[in-house]
């Protein structure tokens, strides 16, 4: 079920991903050294989003777990950078933000195709709707979640000293 | 202590900085507050909106201030969210006077944009890399790019002169697809999906999406209102540029494309 091809597919997919949030970090003026994170977290979001589709659970529940890995990363590089997490999160999100609904709903409506062009306007707001769930349950969960290592880390230097 | 530099109005300029750059109104708020506390200024109350922010302070016991200003919404430079957050940090571990951060602000609103040549690159190769993503091969990426390119070419000289945010998607969507059909009937690229979809991505509202759900699990419904209808707007202002022309190219050719 999972070979090699598939593997090196994801991969290639994984750094193209990666790639594409480095470019859009350069068009929301992100600062430079903050680059390889964002790439990073856009790379995970598709990756997570790779995998769920593999798995067959379909593009919205797909759209779901992909933001939430993307949100927990953020979240970690925002505590691991001391950067707002919005940096992370509006570049990681890029990829997984419906654009195609948007395309496919405007094209079937204009071609007079209405149930094809209602079906893909209910999906896109559906991935909408899985996205936003996706950020919210991240975001509210509390910050010991993402600094877990770090603080234990750093607990256990001042039990030393 | 000057009208011009007082700790209420720092505090004031550094949220309408992160505001006009697209932070989300938390943090805007919590900035504003942590800055005033960090100055120990007695009372300070706000209350921020996507596009205002009002605030009400006391100041060494006597001096009472109420300000209040509009702020348009404009372009996102991420960049400048994480030099006044910083700065904020700074100032809460008190490493700074009021005039210091005064400057270290003007600073921070100095950061520039990113260059137009590298703007536009990285929005080719955006394009190029999504239509990838989204099923398409070389030629559609090769075809994405060249359509990212125009793209961010005509965001730029639409930016300086000052067009409707509806206009401007609706135009620019067009645009795209009209450029991304034309390279398509002079034979590079195959699926026109691919290439529209990879296109039109600099434009889709991701960052309006994020911030409006932010605002709203953070209880700011009314901004996440704002940000959130913004969203759907320019999301149906791109499905009609693009569904015109497709619709426009299809009546003269006779078919359908895609």
């Amino acid at each position: 079920m999972i070979d090699l091809p598939l593997l090196l597919n994801w991969a290639f997919q994984t750094a193209v991903a990666f790639v594409s949030t480095i470019a859009f970090a350069i068009i929301f003026h992100t600062p430079r050294r903050e680059y390889l994170f964002c790439g990073i977290t856009g790379g995970l979001g598709w990756l997570g989003y790779l995998i769920c589709m593999h798995l067959g659970t379909g593009v919205v529940a797909a759209s779901f777990f992909a933001t939430v890995a993307l949100a927990w990363a953020s979240r970690s590089f925002s505590f691991l950078r001391k950067t707002p997490v919005t940096v992370f999160l509006i570049t990681g999100i890029f990829p997984l933000v419906p654009g195609a609904g948007i395309y496919y709903t405007g094209y079937h409506f204009f071609m007079s195709d209405n149930t094809q062009g209602l079906l893909k306007g209910l999906e896109t707001f559906k991935i909408a709707v899985a996205i936003a769930l996706g950020i919210g349950i991240v975001l509210s969960l509390p910050p010991f979640f993402f600094t877990l290592r770090r603080s234990s880390k750093s607990g256990s230097g001042q039990t030393k000293s | 202590m000057g009208e011009g530099n007082s700790i209420l109005e720092l505090s004031f300029q550094m949220g309408e900085v992160l505001l006009r750059n697209g932070a989300e109104i938390s943090r805007v708020q919590e900035t504003m507050e942590r800055v005033a506390r960090a100055y120990h200024v007695e009372h300070f109350d706000v209350y921020v909106l996507t596009n205002a922010v009002f605030a009400v302070g006391v100041e060494q016991g006597k001096e009472r201030s109420v300000e209040l200003r509009h702020v348009p919404s404009t372009t996102t430079h991420l960049g400048r969210i994480c030099a006044v957050n910083q700065l904020s940090r700074e100032i809460a571990q008190g490493e700074h006077t009021v005039e210091e951060a005064f400057q270290i602000l003007q600073k921070v609103r100095e950061i520039p944009y990113s260059s137009l040549p590298l703007a536009t690159f990285a929005c080719g190769v955006g394009s190029a890399c999504f239509s990838y993503l989204f099923g398409g091969d070389g030629f559609d990426a090769l075809t994405a790019f060249f359509c990212g390119l125009v793209l961010e070419l005509f965001l730029y000289w639409v930016g300086k002169h000052n067009m409707s945010k509806f206009l401007t998607n609706l135009s620019a969507s067009a645009l795209v697809t009209l450029c991304g059909a034309l390279l398509l009937m002079a034979g590079l690229g195959h699926n026109m999906d691919m290439i529209i979809i990879g296109s039109i991505i600099r434009l889709v509202p991701g960052v309006a999406l994020t911030t409006s759900i932010r605002d709203f699990f953070h209880g700011d419904y009314l901004s996440g209102a704002i940000r959130m209808l913004d969203a759907v707007l320019v999301g149906g202002c791109i499905a009609m540029g693009v569904g015109v022309v497709v619709k426009v190219l299809s009546l003269l050719m006779g078919g359908a494309l895609l």
